[in-house]
């Protein structure tokens, strides 16, 4: 194969680098902005939830003061710039330490399962769908079709329920809830998979099948290429680029979106504390966490985005990006 | 060099017999395309009908229970579905209960897809700033941790039925703006559009009356599909305690209520709404995927 | 955002795919690595008990709360079960005893040497863990840190921060300006750390007195691991681990005790005492507890309110069919209140039962011209176990005597306390729940119906509550030394209080702890809140 100019090298890949890494930081900022006012414009009192049980004005006060927040809400927002530039996003209101380190100490578990969720669904969904596509319009992927429109219309938190109460409650394999032994990954992991396996066989399949339908195929079966060749070397290799760059997508959005599981499963991650620091109103640690998994997923884009010229090499960064 | 023979019914001299349409893939197609359509109509239907109808069947109130007959199970006394904590008949809850949830999920869809198509039709047409400004709030949509900002903005204005309505329409109107976006790119330089301007009909008219309704078949089946998402996420939400109030029945709520039960052995809070509202999901699903793949053209072929 | 390849598919790919196969691999192996290192710092157990190494010494008890510990001091914060832990590491000159009178522990006397000054002695062979002498020095910073404490939660339940003075290396002085008679139960709260180690601040880490020492604490996941100090002054403990982690989710707490995960689990809800209570490795104990929860009247309502009139509200009050209520929603975990604070307070005076009479309600309110009333009902969300259901139920209850109840949840976030104050929109009952901490009927009536005008203007009172005679009986109470008198005082005001009809229904839930049948010499106080040095685990 002849080397032509690399394709990441030259200004127009570099432009887009800083170009998608400009984007990024703004996306963040945005972000951030609009939790930091929505939350002190929502009504209630974060003081109340921290101050002894039915207190006095000047309790509140104090604690009001404590938290900064009887200053004007411009100065607030300078003030939570200025630390931000220091790497200090705030003191949670609850746990009195920096706002970060509560964050990044459950971040990891959050990661865990994201991780599993998405190896498992991997290990699954790619040979399923491909499997689909090979069978299309058969009565076989007729029923793994209905199968898995199935699996992706369950709510979550309900079919986290029902293995709960039938693998912790009745049958007690697994503990339902914390995460105390390896064994617990189980059925959370599993609550994720069901959904995600379904999206990405089908989209898999989608794939496939454009691809299987397509003329090359018919010409290299014709000259005698085997089927297995053509299911995986031709075929799969060409949709390969959507289905990383949904299992990227969907990576990034797990890290957003396993909130309901955590609550169900009571997992020590970043969705269960946020959602509690939500009632509470600490804000800080609201502020913490939003910007650390708008910051981790927008990266885990980027990545997806740059890997794209591996795959394929007809993709030339910075360019039909619409 | 098979000589097949051919059938009385058939075009003498052909190899095709109805048998063999019958198993061509074309035909398959359809015919599963049908199958699910008509099993998606059935599953949904067996949980929209009664829910529309509730208010006209014999149920019992869903607001006012009985202390004396709380929590029995399924099956007890009258009850179909048991009852809550409260005494109250599950069956009749969970079908009130539907009826805002359909609601706020029937809502919630219009304004998502109204949104969704006119902003795809826009950016996918004039392109420039309107695309760009478009993509980069679909682009930053996905990124946002989005269940956390719809939780704070029903925080900031109150869970009632409008508020919870806007919240999931912005949730969704990614969805159809990127798929009316994608095909108005297509549409775009078909002969028809370039024919239209050289007459000189103003732009948003070509959209409004020739490009959209072309394209308003394949969007539709999206914004359809989009309604068993919105009634996940009313209920996803509603689990979270950000759903319309009480004493009025929503279907997250009920499950959200019963979350303590079950591991005390009162499995029927928590199994049955949610596989009322699994239902209804895969019925719309499976509707909304078989109509599609009549509706698509394949994109080999195109 | 879909990426369109554009391009026909016409070319036959046959030697790309494998060097794009392993630049997948090589993508593949990349995020395993990347998640590799990830994964190893996750994997943490959460509380897990260690196994037991057989009767008698020794031995390790796993605790689940149901809320997260979030320090082992409490300058800032106290709950019930926290009390449990909190004291297991740090003492105090004093303690709430079994039957709610103070005990000396760090103390060796404290006597009320004149109306306005307490004597303390302290003993003589108490130190920290590190052998450390406890000194009178520790005592005053001590005082002084949880004054200085903004808003500390300690702090506000004494009438006055007491003033110290030295009088030599093992006695001291504490005078106030009027008597505070319950000085002593009150110090049970004041926790003893080395001075140079305290800080006006919840402390983190550090060393106490007490028969525990802290060997890892991590109030982010909230979990604490304590040994036993083998220093300690009085008897040693016989524990030799305790683990303490929280769960919120009730369910979790349930499984993890009949799983054996855990030895102990506090505030358990009903239903799930009654499943435990069939459970044959396991032991619940109920004891009354000292927490009220009533349907509050708002006494803020404008003149000439139906509400304003004390025999509609006392017509409302037998409405409620109380015995079904506990019957059916409460499983029997709970106490229809017979006076104003909580039986198992030291001052309770009993001055009558609600009673359950619905003709009695609906002629009443047909004489006092309040038929068809329409009324509000506010709660936070999870104030009490089953609010929801309880309040839903009332409601009902009303509407049968023809009076509608609207229920409004506030969601938790703090708005309740602008409805509280009544600055966010009208209301005619709260249900509050109102705990206690110092074992005494006095403090929850002088916080909730000592009102003044004064305290009104900032909306500093019980939601309205000012009857100046009532409030100048508990000033006086507060300020008698003689105990004869001060309960006669005392009785007096909850005879008028109760009078007024100032809630709706009021009870008082049980303390309900469920353990292994493993652990033995728990005994659980009506605080909620137990001895850890007394509890040993036997067998496994």
């Amino acid at each position: 194969m002849t080397c032509g100019p690399s394709r990441w090298s030259g200004p127009d890949t570099v432009s887009y680098v800083l170009k998608r890494l400009g984007q990024t930081v703004l996306t963040a900022f945005l972000t951030i902005l609009t939790v930091f006012v929505l939350l002190r414009l929502a009504p209630g009192d974060p003081a109340y939830n921290y101050a002894p049980p039915n207190p006095s004005t000047e309790q509140l006060e104090a604690i009001r003061k404590q938290f900064g927040l009887d200053q004007p809400l411009l100065q607030q927002f300078w003030t939570f710039l200025s630390n931000l530039f220091h790497g200090d996003v705030g003191t949670s209101f609850q746990f009195k330490q920096p706002a970060l380190q509560v964050v990044m100490d459950r971040l990891p578990y959050t990661i865990t399962l994201a991780i599993a969720a998405i190896v498992v669904t991997t290990i699954i969904a790619v040979p399923l769908g491909v499997w689909m596509a090979r069978r299309n319009n058969t009565a076989p992927e007729l029923g793994a079709n209905i199968a898995t429109i199935a699996g992706q219309s369950m709510p979550d938190f309900w079919i986290g329920f029902v293995l709960l109460i039938i693998f912790a409650v009745n049958l007690s394999w697994f503990q339902p809830s914390g995460f105390a032994t390896w064994g617990e990954l189980v059925l959370p992991t599993a609550t994720i998979a069901i959904l995600q396996i379904a999206l990405i066989s089908r989209l898999v399949r989608r794939e496939m099948v454009a691809n299987l339908a397509a003329p090359y195929i018919t010409v290299a079966r014709s000259r005698g290429v085997p089927e297995r060749d053509l299911t995986w070397k031709y075929a799969f290799a060409n949709s390969a680029i959507p289905v990383v760059t949904a299992l990227g997508t969907r990576f990034a959005a797990m890290l957003n979106g396993v909130v309901i599981v955590e609550v169900v499963f009571k997992w020590p991650g970043v969705g269960a504390l946020v959602v509690d620091a939500l009632q509470r109103r600490d804000f800080p640690l609201i502020q913490a966490t939003v910007l650390v998994t708008v910051i981790l997923a927008l990266v885990v884009q980027l990545a997806v985005d740059l890997v794209y010229p591996i795959l394929d090499p007809r993709v030339r960064l910075g360019e039909a990006s619409s | 060099m098979t000589t097949a023979t051919a059938q009385s019914t058939d075009i003498p001299g052909t190899v095709v017999t109805p048998a063999r349409l019958r198993r061509s893939a074309a035909a398959r197609r359809h015919r599963y395309s049908r199958i699910k359509m008509w099993l998606g109509a059935v599953c949904a239907g067996v949980v929209i009908i009664p829910v529309l109808l509730a208010q006209v069947l014999p149920l019992q109130d869903p607001v006012n229970g009985s202390l004396a007959q709380a929590l029995l199970p399924p099956m007890t006394d009258g009850h179909l579905f048991g009852t809550d904590a409260n005494g109250r008949d599950l069956l009749s809850r969970v079908l009130h209960g539907g009826q805002t949830s359909l609601l706020i999920g029937c809502l919630a869809v219009l304004v998502s897809g109204a949104i969704g198509i006119v902003a795809g039709s826009l950016a996918g047409y004039y392109g420039g700033w309107i695309d760009t400004v478009v993509s980069r709030l679909l682009e930053a949509q996905m990124s946002l941790p989005l269940l956390l900002m719809l939780l704070l903005v029903v925080a900031l204005f109150g869970p009632s039925i409008l508020v919870i309505t806007l919240v999931i329409a912005i949730a969704q109107w990614p969805e159809p703006a990127r798929i009316t976006r994608s095909l108005v790119l297509v549409e775009r330089e078909k002969p028809y559009v370039a024919a239209a301007r050289v007459l000189g009909l103003h732009r948003l008219t070509i959209i409004g009356r020739l490009i959209i309704p072309n394209i308003l078949q394949q969007a539709l089946v999206v914004v359809f599909l989009l309604l068993a998402q919105a009634v996940l996420l009313e209920s996803a939400l509603s689990f979270l305690g950000a759903g319309v109030q009480r004493p009025y029945p929503t279907w997250g709520g009920i499950i959200s209520d019963g979350r303590q039960l079950f591991i005390t052995g009162q499995w029927w809070l928590v199994t049955i709404p949610g596989l009322v509202i699994a239902l209804l999901v895969i019925g719309v699903n499976l509707f909304g995927d078989g109509l599609r793949d009549r509706v698509r053209r394949t994109k080999a072929a195109s | 955002m879909a990426h369109e390849v554009s391009g026909d598919r016409t070319s036959v790919r046959a030697a790309t795919p494998s060097r794009r196969t392993i630049l997948q691999l090589a993508g593949f192996l990349g995020a395993g690595a990347f998640g590799g290192p990830l994964l190893s710092a996750c994997a943490g157990p959460t509380g897990q008990s260690s196994a037991v190494t057989g009767g008698g010494e020794g031995g390790s008890l796993s605790i689940v709360l149901n809320r997260n510990l979030v320090s082992l001091d409490n300058k800032l914060n106290q709950y019930d079960a926290a009390v449990t832990v909190q004291r297991a590491v740090r003492e105090a000159l004093t303690r709430i005893g079994d039957d709610l009178t103070p005990q000396l522990v760090l103390a060796e006397s404290f006597e009320a040497t004149s109306p306005t000054v307490w004597t303390v002695k302290l003993r003589n062979d108490i130190h920290y863990s590190d052998n450390s002498k406890v000194t009178v020095e520790d005592v005053e910073t001590a005082l002084k840190y949880y004054f200085q404490v903004k808003a500390g939660y300690v702090a506000s339940q004494f009438p006055e921060q007491p003033a110290f003075a030295k009088i030599d290396d093992r006695t001291f002085t504490l005078t106030t300006k009027k008597p505070v008679v319950s000085l002593m139960s009150l110090m049970s709260n004041i926790l003893i750390t080395p001075a140079k180690a305290n800080k006006p601040e919840e402390l983190q880490g550090g060393i106490g007195s007490g028969p525990f020492v802290i060997a890892k604490s991590d109030s982010g996941t909230g979990s604490y691991t304590l040994t036993r100090n083998d220093n300690y002054w009085g008897e040693l403990a016989h524990l030799q681990q305790v683990n303490v982690s929280y769960q919120e989710e009730e369910g979790g707490r349930v499984v993890a005790l009949t799983s054996g995960q855990a030895d102990v689990i506090d505030t358990i809800t009903p239903e799930s005492a009654a499943k435990l209570k069939t459970d044959p490795k396991v032991d619940v104990i109920e004891t009354p507890g000292t927490r009220l929860i009533h349907l509050f009247y708002n006494f803020r309502e404008p003149a000439g309110h139906p509400l304003s009139k004390v025999e509609v509200r006392e017509a409302l009050s037998h409405a409620i069919d109380h015995a079904s209520l506990i019957k059916a929603l409460m499983n029997n975990q709970v106490s229809s209140a017979e006076g104003v604070v909580p039986k198992t307070l030291s001052g309770f005076y009993k001055t009558g039962d609600y009673v359950y009479d619905p003709a009695k309600a609906k002629a009443m309110l047909a004489a006092a011209g309040a038929t068809g009333l329409k009324l509000r009902v506010i709660w936070e969300d999870a104030e009490f176990s089953g609010a929801s259901q309880v309040l839903e139920a009332v409601a009902q209850m009303l509407n049968a005597v023809g009076v509608s109840l609207e229920l409004k949840m506030i969601p938790k976030g703090g708005e309740i306390n602008a409805w509280r104050r009544g600055e966010s929109g009208d209301w005619d009952v709260l249900a509050n729940g109102y705990g206690n901490q110092t074992g005494l009927a006095i403090t929850n009536l002088v916080a909730q119906y000592a009102g003044t005008a004064e305290k009104e203007k900032t909306r500093d009172t019980y939601h309205g509550f000012v009857v100046p005679q009532i409030t100048d009986l508990l000033d006086r109470a507060s300020q008698e030394v003689d105990e004869a008198k001060q309960t006669a005082l005392l009785d007096e005001a909850q005879k008028l209080i109760w009078a007024q009809w100032p809630a709706m229904w009021a009870w008082t839930p049980n303390n309900v702890l469920a353990k292994r049948k493993r652990v033995r010499g728990l005994r659980l106080r009506p605080t909620n809140a137990y001895d850890l040095r007394a509890i040993s685990v036997v067998g496994s």
